[in-house]
């Protein structure tokens, strides 16, 4: 692959079930080495989305790329490269958590290099990985399921939902494996619902709404959009007027105000603000989960 | 080596059932040899089959009655409903469990999203059910011939089965292969299951029903049960015609399931 090929693309990618349209037109391009979050709400299509650059679904229209190969249903030589986390991920009850991870990485024609320290942070032991996958709990077989995608060292991972039925320390331990991939050069997939996660993770983010991409770009360039929500307390009574023209007014008593401004208005704002008995300012950072509702609502 | 791979899975899932199923066709084919009538005792077995009404002669075969002999009765094992029902047991299972099976399981998404192709799968399981059907048929003759070999019948060898036991295999190779072809085609393991088990099922019957009524005999050859006669086998060799017919049904049916597994949605 050329190395200024991108590491997954889309261009016009449509699916549709009989009527039901399930992904419009989508166009999207990951840079290698980039860790890409994949939003939207139950039923936007990003499961749909995933399965289709997989090659696991036919496209009613549109053409995709992964690693700089098209993807068809025949063709299986870039899988090779590729670890997935299904977002319901299933195994075969009568095997092994061991016998799994074996049969998957043989499948996948690469040896199982990073295993050990996959199951290592995740807390998988050997015990466990002895048991058979029925005996597991939901938590337990995501874990399995992240150390199949991961385990091989793919150089794409498209991993959905994947702190699903984790509790903190598992998650805080799967964020420090996606920042040790990250520089690693590895490229992630990442869809999610956890906001915050995706926030912390994500050097971009597309987000999907009924089939449709409605943003795609940098987690900073939607913070940058984003309005602040500012509170002002003061120790002496204010026209809060005076500071309308500024934002929306969200709320305002006397001795209390809270906007929301735009990025640009805040010196300004600010500014104004000294000229008043301000007692204390408040300006809330602005967070994906604002824009992810805004964008939704 | 990832067909390999998906082969060996299908093994260790399938392996203690193939046993089994293996077991139980020797011993029934060995059972079979235990129990054929000496040629004193054929008059008096003559006699219960003559009193027998129409309908339970044709199960038997109606050849076998008329012509009552030890080579009969070893081919009487050979259609009988129990070891048919061993060999039905595994084509079902396996081609259903292999395509069908994983994807209403959900674990196809995590073979199909490695580098595996879509014919790689199909032939996976195409091989497991045709050496299963080979290796479970394998042991019923094997049980056949260690009967014979502890009890020898007079002018019958155990090779004298083979021709009638590779007429089986086949009539359920192909039988596999339409297995196969409704568990490509279809998102869950049980209505697959339902589906192959209840078109074997109406074949059978079909068959059965044609011969002893002769209102539906036109419909016969609708049944694939209708070109493994071991009776015929046994008396007149192998006809060409029917293994003509089984390995057509058995062939398209293959090729059709490669062509639509390659194309539909997993």
């Amino acid at each position: 692959m050329p190395p200024t090929a991108p590491a997954l693309s889309a261009d016009g990618l449509s699916k549709h079930f009989g009527p039901v349209g399930a992904l419009h037109d989508l166009s999207l391009r990951i840079e290698q080495g980039e860790v890409f979050g994949f939003l939207g709400p139950n039923g936007a299509g990003k499961t749909t989305t995933i399965r289709l650059l997989l090659g696991l679904l036919v496209p009613t229209s549109g053409t995709a790329t992964v690693l700089g190969e098209t993807v068809t249903l025949g063709g299986a030589r870039w899988r090779a490269d590729v670890g997935y986390l299904p977002g319901e991920v299933a195994f075969w009850p009568d095997l092994t958590g061991l016998q799994t991870l074996d049969f998957l990485a043989r499948l996948a024609c690469r040896p199982p290099v990073d295993r050990p320290a996959l199951l290592e942070r995740l807390g998988l032991d050997a015990a466990t990985l002895g048991r058979h996958v029925h005996t597991y709990s939901d938590g337990m077989k995501q874990k399995l399921g992240l150390v199949q995608a991961l385990q091989g060292r793919p150089r794409l991972a498209l991993l959905d939902e994947p702190t699903k039925g984790l509790d903190p320390l598992v998650q805080q331990a799967f964020y420090e494996l996606v920042g040790d991939a990250r520089n690693r050069g590895l490229t992630l997939f990442i869809s999610s619902h956890v906001l915050t996660e995706v926030e912390r993770l994500c050097d971009r983010i597309a987000m999907l709404r009924l089939g449709k991409l409605v943003f795609a770009g940098d987690v900073e360039e939607v913070r940058r959009a984003q309005l602040r929500r500012v509170v002002a307390a003061f120790a002496g009574d204010v026209d809060h007027e005076a500071l309308a023209h500024f934002g929306t007014v969200l709320e305002a008593t006397p001795r209390r105000v809270a906007l929301l401004v735009a990025q640009a208005e805040l010196p300004a704002l600010v500014a104004r603000l000294g000229m008043l008995p301000l007692a204390d300012l408040v300006v809330e950072p602005p967070s994906l989960e604002e824009a992810f509702l805004e964008r939704y609502r | 080596m990832s067909a390999l791979a998906l082969l060996r899975h299908l093994w260790r899932r399938h392996g203690v059932a193939l046993l089994l199923l293996a077991a139980g066709g020797a011993f029934f084919q060995w059972a079979i040899t235990r129990v054929v009538p000496e040629a004193s005792q054929t008059g008096f077995v003559r006699q219960l089959f003559d009193m027998a009404p129409m309908p339970v002669r044709v199960l038997f075969g109606e050849e076998l009655v008329a012509n009552l002999s030890a080579r009969g009765f070893l081919g009487f094992g050979y259609v009988h409903p129990f070891p048919l029902i061993l060999l039905g047991i595994w084509a079902v299972r396996v081609a259903t469990g292999a395509l069908a099976g994983e994807i209403g399981r959900g674990t196809m998404d995590l073979i199909a999203s490695r580098p595996v192709t879509r014919g790689a799968q199909v032939a996976a399981a195409a091989v497991a059910v045709f050496a299963g059907l080979a290796i479970i048929w394998a042991a019923a003759w094997g049980g056949t011939a260690v009967g014979l070999a502890q009890r020898p019948l007079d002018g019958v060898a155990a090779a004298d089965l083979l021709p009638v036991a590779g007429m089986g295999l086949l009539l359920f190779t192909s039988a596999g292969a339409v297995a196969l072809l409704i568990s490509a085609r279809s998102r869950e393991g049980g209505p697959a299951v339902s589906w192959c088990a209840g078109l074997l099922a109406t074949s059978y019957v079909l068959d059965y029903l044609a011969r002893v009524w002769s209102a539906i005999a036109f419909l016969r050859p609708l049944s694939l049960f209708r070109y493994y006669e071991p009776q015929r086998i046994l008396r007149e060799g192998v006809a060409g015609a029917d293994v003509a017919v089984l390995g057509a049904v058995g062939a398209a049916a293959l090729v059709l399931a490669f062509v639509v597994f390659g194309r539909r949605d997993l």
